[in-house]
């Protein structure tokens, strides 16, 4: 269990050493997220160019990835992001991750730039470097392929064209449609030369406690397979959350101009398209659509920020967009966004004709498409859209109040937060920027769930009103906690307690799925402190890049424009009230009032460290 | 007879199966130590159990100089004792069932009656049935389907 080593990998010198992770590490970080966080904390001289050779680009797989733990396919890829200049974090499923510790490694970490195109090869103990003459400037199925041609069936994580034209929002990706979409990490591998890394092994994972895990699991699935939730996101997936924020009136329309769209995209719509719903390793829900439009997907986002937000009604519309930007290499979340965007810049008059090379219009799927080919290759009017929110300087400094994003980063969520304000402030605090993967505490939608569910999750006061900004900062704190702990297990948000079901894997789980893997004895507590150690060192890193209380606000339009429709309208983020909730939050994490990690708790975990 | 039957089309991939094989024989989470293996293309678009049949006369046991497989109630067993590793099972049985990796040659044997990857699939595509009710059933499937075509 403990014995996966860590893969040290400088591109410029093409030098690999393999070392092991000390345990003393793991006990507070465990892996995934936490531990690439500490690393880049580690490694990273603030003030560097994301896209030089001195960024540092990890991919680390969770502490419990690749076992018979429900849904342990997850691992994160970590760089300073080249979109927003901070911390750059994406999570992602499939079966890389698994294939990666079946290889013989936890992590690996990357560094330098190749002279020409290189991929990492990883196979049983063993890295080599190798030529990707004959894979560069190909497309992610395709390169796949081609690999698995060449080399058996390995799994493989790359970047496509996106991310070799240095897009600033080009995503990793595996399989058809796995990828850690955001903060531009596509790029970072772009930037390095890097097109792939392909593992192959067949080294199990030893567990310390067969027996108990075999238990502990068997009781863990029939705990998740009760809950209804499960099936229906085993059916329709995460399609599903689309017409449960459009019911309020809370899915961005338009860039945020309207609140709510149309039925085409609800999620009994979207199932006509699926072919067979699929799984990553090791999961039991589920949710990937394979679509036969030929690819797999939509998922929410997909739907929300590449239909609705582009003025889209038509459902193969949106898959059909949903597939070519998994096959470029594209974030969706930022794609969508920053289209949006850019639409309405040009029907205000911020960007004209000359600029765009053609008229710009919500609802023309043609012109969205025919934009994703030109954003991928940095052709024309695409090359300035894949500046992403850096286009604010060349647009004009009032381009920036209709711009839905967060500390240079695109919002993922397609859900408009001026409504639900527990979602706003998750936004607006978390260590990526505009994300809802971070602190999302989606119970709050389901207007009807009994206060007495609610206070047992996020403690008392809370009241049932999802318009009320009282004690969301206990809401917020549980979750960012509880997410950033099951990120460094290696565990899909899916089945995290709090995410989309109060009867999900919670910190008793977690305790009991670490000791039967490893035989290591965590405290409920303990796992939660990890959590907040790891929000804690994220913030650390971006207050050393200069992030402080100004940066955690929301898109203007959020305070300054209430919203038009359904049970939603009306509604906007008080500016008051916002700064108060803010302080409260600050207070509850023990940062400063200005959003800083106090000095006392950064030596603290220095020297824990 | 009990006997393990697939249904690929509810196959997710997951090789929640797999895992638990090797976790009850191994002690490790390991889906290429397995004797259940899921072969999965997600580029070509297929997920596909592969299980021991348990043979009535099984060609791992015909071929095997050694006469290290027996069948007890309708299970095909091989006798580690016996076996000297040649691989042979495993290159001659027709349906790709017999693992051999890390020196190890994996066979199912139905764990004794409660086959644990039935017990961790989450989709029932992999069953544990009756073989005279399966069959039952199956025919009255295509009775109807065939009755539903004619009615057309």
């Amino acid at each position: 269990m403990l014995t996966r080593k860590l893969g040290i990998i400088d591109l410029s010198k093409k030098k690999v050493t393999i070392k092991q992770t000390p345990n003393s590490l793991k006990k507070l970080f465990l892996g995934g997220r936490g531990l690439n966080s500490y690393y880049l904390y580690k490694m990273i001289k603030p003030g560097i160019d994301p896209l030089s050779p001195d960024n540092v680009l990890i991919f680390g797989t969770g502490f419990l990835t690749g076992t018979l733990v429900p849904n342990s396919s997850r691992f994160n890829v970590s760089a300073k992001s080249p979109e927003t200049g901070i911390l750059g974090d994406s999570n992602c499923g499939g079966y890389f991750a698994a294939e990666l510790r079946y290889a013989g490694f936890d992590r690996l970490i990357i560094f330098g730039k190749s002279k020409k195109p290189c991929y990492i090869y990883v196979i049983d103990d063993d890295i080599e470097i190798k030529d990707a003459k004959d894979y560069w400037g190909i497309d992610t199925t395709e390169v796949q392929q081609t690999l698995r041609k060449d080399l058996g069936h390995v799994e493989v994580a790359v970047c496509g064209v996106a991310g070799e034209n240095l897009v600033r929002f080009a995503c990793v990706r595996t399989g058809v449609k796995n990828a850690a979409g955001r903060c531009g990490l596509g790029t970072v591998m772009g930037s390095k030369h890097l097109k792939a890394i392909a593992a192959r092994g067949t080294q199990g994972i030893k567990i310390a406690h067969p027996e108990e895990m075999l238990e502990t699991v068997e009781q863990l699935k029939e705990y998740i397979m009760n809950s209804k939730i499960t099936s229906i996101l085993g059916s329709v997936g995460t399609p599903l959350l689309y017409e449960v924020s459009n019911a309020i009136g809370a899915i961005r329309t338009k860039n945020s101009q309207l609140n709510a769209w149309s039925d085409t995209l609800n999620a009994d719509v979207i199932e006509t398209y699926v072919e067979k719903m699929i799984s990553c390793s090791s999961c039991i829900v589920h949710c990937r659509h394979r679509n036969k439009l030929g690819g797999e997907g939509p998922e929410y986002t997909a739907v929300g920020l590449l239909g609705a937000n582009l003025g889209i009604e038509n459902t193969a519309h949106v898959i059909e967009l949903n597939n070519i930007c998994n096959e470029l290499g594209l974030d969706i979340s930022s794609t969508g966004t920053i289209l949006g965007w850019a639409f309405e810049l040009y029907e205000k008059g911020f960007i004209d004709k000359k600029m765009a090379e053609e008229e710009l219009r919500f609802g023309d799927f043609d012109l969205a498409k025919r934009l994703l080919y030109k954003i991928s290759r940095r052709e024309g009017f695409g090359n300035i859209l894949a500046e992403s929110t850096r286009n604010v300087k060349r647009f004009g400094k009032k381009s920036e109040n209709y711009l839905i994003a967060v500390k240079g980063l695109p919002q993922s969520d397609p859900h408009d937060c001026r409504y639900i304000k527990a979602f706003a402030l998750g936004i607006a605090t978390s260590s990526r920027g505009a994300d809802h993967l971070r602190s999302r505490p989606t119970l709050e939608i389901f207007l009807r769930l009994p206060r007495e569910v609610k206070e047992k999750i996020y403690g008392k006061g809370i009241p049932n009103d999802p318009t009320s900004y009282i004690a969301k900062e206990k809401t917020v704190y549980f979750s960012d906690n509880i997410f950033a702990a099951i990120d460094s297990l290696g565990i899909c948000k899916f089945i995290c307690h709090g995410f989309n079901s109060p009867h999900f894997v919670d910190y008793n789980w977690m305790k009991k799925l670490i000791h039967c893997a490893s035989d290591w004895a965590f405290k409920e507590k303990d796992i939660q402190e990890i959590g907040k150690r790891v929000i804690d060192i994220e913030r650390m890193f971006n207050n050393r890049e200069g992030i402080s209380r100004k940066h955690d606000t929301l898109p203007k339009r959020y305070f300054d424009d209430p919203m038009p429709l359904k049970v939603a309208k009306g509604h906007h983020i008080d500016r008051k009230e916002f700064d108060s909730l803010l302080t409260r939050y600050y207070k509850i994490r023990g940062w400063t009032n200005n959003g800083q990690v106090k000095k006392e708790c950064i030596r603290e975990l220095e020297a824990l460290m | 007879m009990k006997y393990l039957y697939v249904y690929p089309e509810k196959c997710t991939g997951c090789r929640e199966c797999s895992i638990a094989c090797s976790l009850t024989k191994f002690g490790e989470c390991n889906p290429k130590k397995t004797a259940i293996t899921i072969v999965r293309d997600e580029f070509n678009r297929y997920e596909f159990p592969i299980v021991c049949f348990q043979c009535e006369e099984p060609v791992c046991l015909k071929f095997c100089h050694q006469n290290a497989y027996k069948i007890e109630d309708g299970v095909v067993i091989r006798a580690e004792d016996k076996c000297i590793g040649c691989r042979l099972c495993a290159v001659l049985c027709p349906y790709n069932a017999v693992t051999t990796i890390d020196d190890e040659i994996i066979k199912c044997d139905l764990c004794g009656g409660d086959p644990m990857c039935v017990k961790y699939c989450s989709t029932n595509a992999i069953q544990y049935l009756d073989e005279t009710d399966e069959l039952e059933k199956r025919r009255k499937a295509m009775a109807e389907r065939f009755l539903e075509i004619a009615k057309k």
